[in-house]
C-alpha cells in the first residue's frame, strides 16, 4: 500500500468517527423531554426531603402546609438537631453533647469515634480560648483514656495537644485544627449521626439526582451532540455544538 | 498536675452522688443529668461511678418516682441504660440493682419520651451476653414479646427484636416464636425504618440458625417472596444492612443449601463481604467473621473468594498498625479458612510475605488474636510443598510459637500445639531447630498436663516430631520423654491420647534395629504396654496403631520377633484371630502385615514361628482370606501364604494371581 492510500484511508476513518456522533436538535430534544412524565408528589417529596435533611425547619413547616406533603420525620426533631449543629459551629461543644444525649443517649454511647471527635473539639476550643491548664487537665482526664482504647485516637490526641507547643498557632503544622472548617467538619459528623439514629438518610436525595444527571450527560457526550445542561442552577439547555 | 486533675474530678463524682439523694427534685434532676452526661461514651467514668455505688442510688430514684415525674423518669432510665452500655461490670450492676421490672413499667407510660427511654435502656441490657435469658415458653412472656414487636413505637419494636436476638437459641424456642407469629412480624419490620430493619435482620438470623423447619416457613412467607427481600437487602445502600442480610443468607445456606443453589448468589455474597471489609467501625469488624463463616469447609467458595482477590485484600489489612483487636482476629480467621484447603491460596500467601505479619500477631496482647494467629498459621502450614522445603522451621516462627506453649490461656496453648504439630512434620531434617528452641522440653512438659486436650495435642505434636526423624533426634526425643512417661501415655485413660501415644511409638520404631531397641528398655515396659493395649483396647484406631508397632518391631532381630510372638500368643485364641476376622479392613491389613513380617523367611527361627502361628489357628484363618474384599489385605494374604508354603508343604490353596483381578 502506498503512503498516499494510507493517508486517504486515515482521513476516511476520522470522517466516519465524526459523523458517527448523532446530532439531536433542540426541537427533537424538547419533544423527547416532554414525553417524560414526572409526578408532582414525587417532586414535592424530594423538596421536603431536602428541607428536612438540611434542617430548614420553618420552610419545611410552611411547605407541609402549602403543598400537603408529609415529612418522613417528626419536624420537632429537626429543631433539636439544628440546635446541636449550631452549638458545635459556635464552639459550645459541651452544650452540644448534652443536647445529643437528651435527644438519644445511644448516639454517643455506641459511636466512639464521634464521641472522641466531639471531645477533641472541646479540647480545641479550650486551647483556642487560651485556657492552657484546663485544656491539659481535660486532655488527661477525658481524652487520654480514649487514646488508650484506640491507637488512632491517640495519634489524633497527640496532634491536638501539639497545638499547645507552638507560640504562633496560626503558622504551625497542626494549625488547621483551629480553623473554622474543623468545627464544620465535627458539626456535620454529629448531624449525620443524629439523622442515622432517626433512621433517616444523612444526605438529601436532590444532590445525588443532579450527580446522576451529570454522569448521564457525560456518558451521552461520547455518543451524541445534544442540548446539554451546563449550569445546574439555571438548568438551561445549551444548543448542541455541531 | 495529674494528681490535682484526678482529685478534682473524683471530688465532683462524690458530690454528684450525694446530690442524687437531695430532697429537692430540681437538684436531683440536675445531678442525674450531669451524671448521665459524664458517663455517656466514657468507660472510665462509668467504672468509677459503679465503684462508688451510683447504680442502686439511681434505681432508687427511678423506682420511687411516680408517673407524673416524666423528666426524672427519663433521665434516670437513660443513665441506667448508659451504665449497661459497653461495660460488663455496668450490666451486672444494673441487673443486680433489680432494674428490670422498673424499666418495663416505663414501657406502658403515656409519655412517648418516657417509653423511648425505658425501651432504649432495656435494649442496651439485652445487647449484653450477661442479660438473663428471656423465657419464651411462658405464655405471658410470649404475648408480651409479641406486643413489643407489634408496638407503634420504634424503640419498643427494636427492643422486641433485641430480645429475640439475645435469647432465641434452641430449636424449640425458634419454633415457638415462629408459631406465635414472630417470623411474619419480623418480615414486616424489614420494610420499616432503617433501625427496625437492622434489628429484624439480627433476629431473623437467630430464629433460622440450624433450623430447616423455620427456614422453610420463612421462605414460604409472602407467597415465596421473603427470600427475595433478603437478597434485595444484600444490595442495600447501607453497609450494615448489607452485612446483616448477608449473614442471614449465610445462616440459611448452612442449614438449607437447596434454597440458594445459584452459585451467582454465593459469588455476589463473597464480593459484597469483601467490599465491606473496608467499612470503618462495627461493620468492618464483623465482616471477616461472616466471610470466614461463609467459606468454612466449602472448597468451591474458597476458590471463588480466592479468584476475586479476597486473600490479597485480607492480607493488606495486616499491614495496618492501628488495626483494632476484633478486626485483626476476624481477618486472621478468614485467612485461615481461605488457606485451609487450597494449595494455591497458601502459595499466594507465602509469596506475599504475609507469614511475618501473622507471626507478629502471635505476640499480640489479646489472647483471641494469639489464638487466631495460631489457627491461621496452622492452615498455611498444611502446605506439603512448603513443609518439604523447610520453610516453616525457622527461628523467627518457632520461637514465638514455643513461647505460646507457656501461655496463660489454654485455648492459646492448644492452638499453638496444633500449629506446631504441622510444622514439625518437616521433611528436611531441620527438626533440630525446634528441639534447640526448647520446644521438645515444653511439649514433654505439656504431655504430662492434667488437661486432656493439652495432653492430646502435645502427644500429637511429639508424634509428628518423631515422624521420619534422624536417629540422633529420635534418641533426644525418647530420652526427653522417658520410657515411663511414654508408657503411661500409652495407657492414658483417654482413647484418643492412647492412639496418639501409640502412633508416636510407631514412628519411633520405624527405621532400623537401633530404633526398635528403644521399646525394650527398662525391662520392656513400653512393649508390654503396647501389647496390653492391642489385646484389650476397644477402639479400632488404638488397636491399629498398636498392631503396626508390633509389625514394625517384627522387622527387627530374632529376639524382637520373639517378643512380638510373646505379646500376640499370650492368650488363646490369639488376638490376631480377632483382628483377622474383624469387619474393619484397616485392622485386617495391619494384622496381616504383622504375620508377613513374622513369617519372613531366612531367619533361624522363622520356621518355628510359622509352626506356632499354625498351631494357634492363625494360618488357617489367613487361608480363608485369599479373596478378601480389600485389595490390600488380599495381596498381603498371598505374600504371607507364599512365605509359609516351604514350611507347611502343600497348602491346598490356589495362589495364582489371575483370579478376581477385575473386581477392584
Amino acid at each position: 500500500m502506498s503512503m498516499f492510500r494510507v493517508f486517504i484511508s486515515q482521513l476516511a476513518e476520522i470522517d466516519t468517527m465524526s459523523t458517527s456522533k448523532k446530532v439531536i436538535t433542540r426541537e427533537e430534544w424538547e419533544k423527547k423531554l416532554n414525553d417524560v412524565k414526572i409526578r408532582k408528589e414525587d417532586m414535592n417529596k424530594l423538596v421536603m426531603n431536602f428541607l428536612v435533611t438540611e434542617g430548614y425547619v420553618e420552610a419545611a413547616e410552611r411547605f407541609k402546609m402549602e403543598s400537603g406533603t408529609e415529612p418522613d420525620i417528626d419536624l420537632a426533631t429537626i429543631t433539636d438537631r439544628m440546635a446541636v449543629k449550631k452549638a458545635v459551629q459556635c464552639g459550645n461543644v459541651e452544650d452540644a453533647i448534652e443536647k445529643v444525649n437528651d435527644l438519644n443517649p445511644e448516639i454517643l454511647d455506641t459511636n466512639p469515634q464521634l464521641f472522641f471527635h466531639l471531645q477533641q473539639q472541646r479540647l480545641i476550643e479550650l486551647i483556642r480560648n487560651g485556657k492552657v491548664e484546663e485544656a491539659l487537665e481535660f486532655a488527661q482526664e477525658e481524652l487520654a483514656p480514649r487514646g488508650e482504647e484506640n491507637q488512632s485516637f491517640l495519634e489524633e490526641l497527640e496532634r491536638t495537644v501539639a497545638l499547645l507547643a507552638f507560640e504562633d498557632v496560626s503558622n504551625c503544622p497542626v494549625g488547621e485544627l483551629l480553623d473554622i472548617s474543623q468545627r464544620l467538619k465535627t458539626a456535620s459528623e454529629v448531624n449525620a449521626a443524629i439523622l442515622t439514629s432517626q433512621s433517616h438518610e444523612k444526605d438529601p436525595k436532590l444532590p445525588s439526582l443532579l450527580k446522576m444527571l451529570i454522569w448521564a450527560q457525560n456518558q451521552l457526550d461520547e455518543k451524541a451532540a445534544y442540548p446539554r445542561i451546563k449550569d445546574l442552577s439555571t438548568a438551561i439547555l445549551e444548543d448542541p455544538a455541531v | 498536675m495529674p494528681t490535682s486533675a484526678s482529685s478534682t474530678s473524683s471530688n465532683r463524682t462524690e458530690v454528684l452522688i450525694s446530690l442524687l439523694r437531695s430532697e429537692s427534685k430540681e437538684v436531683k434532676l440536675k445531678a442525674l443529668r450531669e451524671v448521665k452526661n459524664q458517663i455517656i461514651g466514657n468507660r472510665t467514668k462509668k467504672l468509677s461511678y459503679i465503684k462508688l455505688g451510683a447504680v442502686p442510688k439511681i434505681l432508687e430514684i427511678l423506682s420511687s418516682s411516680d408517673d407524673s415525674e416524666s423528666l426524672i423518669l427519663i433521665q434516670s432510665a437513660a443513665t441506667i441504660g448508659s451504665f449497661a452500655c459497653g461495660v460488663d461490670v455496668g450490666v451486672k450492676a444494673v441487673l443486680d440493682s433489680g432494674a428490670f421490672p422498673h424499666l418495663i413499667r416505663l414501657l406502658s407510660h403515656l409519655d412517648d419520651k418516657v417509653v423511648d427511654a425505658g425501651a432504649r435502656s432495656l435494649k442496651m441490657i439485652y445487647q449484653s451476653k450477661l442479660a438473663p435469658k428471656y423465657e419464651f415458653h411462658k405464655a405471658e412472656n410470649m404475648a408480651f414479646l409479641l406486643s413489643l414487636l407489634n408496638s407503634e413505637n420504634e424503640n419498643v419494636t427494636e427492643l422486641g427484636a433485641s430480645i429475640i436476638t439475645h435469647s432465641c437459641e434452641t430449636t424449640a424456642e425458634q419454633k415457638a416464636l415462629c408459631e406465635a407469629g414472630a417470623l411474619s412480624r419480623l418480615l414486616i419490620l424489614l420494610k420499616g425504618s432503617l433501625n427496625q430493619r437492622e434489628a429484624s435482620l439480627d433476629s431473623l438470623a437467630a430464629m433460622t440458625e440450624n433450623n430447616s423447619e423455620v427456614i422453610a416457613k420463612f421462605v414460604g412467607l409472602n407467597s415465596g417472596r421473603a427470600l427475595n427481600s433478603l437478597t434485595e437487602l444484600m444490595k442495600d445502600r447501607y453497609p450494615r444492612t448489607r452485612l446483616l442480610a448477608s449473614v442471614c443468607l449465610i445462616v440459611i445456606d448452612h442449614t438449607s443449601p437447596n434454597y440458594l443453589q445459584d452459585i451467582g448468589i454465593k459469588t455476589k455474597l463473597i464480593m459484597i463481604l469483601i467490599e465491606l471489609l473496608e467499612e470503618p467501625g462495627r461493620v468492618g469488624d464483623e465482616v471477616p467473621f461472616a466471610l470466614a463463616n461463609l467459606i468454612a469447609d466449602k472448597e468451591d467458595l474458597q476458590q471463588i473468594a480466592f479468584e476475586v482477590n479476597a486473600l490479597d485484600k485480607l492480607c493488606s489489612f495486616l499491614h495496618q498498625d492501628t488495626l483494632l483487636t476484633k478486626r485483626l482476629q476476624g481477618i486472621l480467621l478468614a485467612i485461615a479458612e481461605l488457606c485451609s484447603r487450597l494449595e494455591n491460596c497458601r502459595a499466594r500467601f507465602m509469596s506475599m510475605q504475609a507469614l511475618n505479619l501473622v507471626t507478629n500477631a502471635l505476640t499480640h496482647d489479646c489472647a483471641e488474636v494469639r489464638t487466631a494467629a495460631c489457627i491461621c498459621m496452622r492452615s498455611v502450614t498444611r502446605s506439603v510443598k512448603n513443609l518439604s522445603a523447610g520453610h516453616y522451621l525457622d527461628d523467627m516462627i518457632v520461637t514465638p510459637l514455643v513461647h505460646l506453649l507457656h501461655d496463660q490461656c489454654t485455648s492459646v496453648q492448644v492452638a499453638a500445639l496444633k500449629t506446631i504439630s504441622n510444622i514439625v512434620v518437616d521433611f528436611t531434617n531441620r527438626k533440630s531447630v525446634f528441639i534447640q528452641c526448647g520446644g521438645l522440653k515444653d511439649l514433654v512438659l505439656l504431655s504430662k498436663s492434667m488437661d486432656s486436650t493439652l495432653r492430646l495435642n502435645s502427644v500429637w505434636a511429639l508424634r509428628n516430631l518423631m515422624f521420619l526423624a534422624e536417629s540422633s533426634n529420635k534418641e533426644r526425643i525418647v530420652s526427653e520423654i522417658t520410657a515411663s512417661t511414654l508408657t503411661s501415655l500409652v495407657c492414658d485413660p483417654e482413647p484418643f491420647i492412647q492412639e496418639q501415644a501409640l502412633a508416636l511409638v510407631r514412628n519411633l520404631v520405624d527405621g532400623g534395629i537401633s530404633c526398635i531397641e528403644h521399646v525394650f528398655v527398662e525391662g520392656g515396659i513400653i512393649i508390654n504396654a503396647v501389647g496390653r493395649q492391642v489385646r484389650n483396647a476397644s477402639k479400632s484406631e488404638v488397636c491399629i496403631q498398636g498392631i503396626y508397632i508390633l509389625g514394625n518391631i517384627s522387622t527387627g532381630s530374632e529376639s524382637h520377633k520373639e517378643a512380638v510372638m510373646h505379646q500376640l500368643l499370650q492368650e488363646a485364641p490369639s488376638v490376631l484371630i480377632k483382628f483377622l476376622k474383624c469387619s474393619d479392613a484397616r485392622l485386617r491389613v495391619a494384622a496381616i502385615w504383622c504375620v508377613v513380617n513374622l513369617t519372613y523367611p531366612g531367619g533361624p527361627g522363622s520356621s518355628v514361628r510359622v509352626a506356632r502361628l499354625r498351631d494357634s489357628g492363625i494360618i488357617s484363618q489367613i487361608k480363608c482370606m485369599v479373596n478378601d474384599p480389600c485389595l490390600d489385605a488380599k495381596f498381603r494374604v498371598r505374600t504371607a501364604l507364599e512365605q509359609c508354603k516351604p514350611v507347611l508343604g502343600c497348602l491346598g490353596v490356589k495362589l495364582s494371581a489371575t483370579t478376581e483381578q477385575g473386581h477392584f
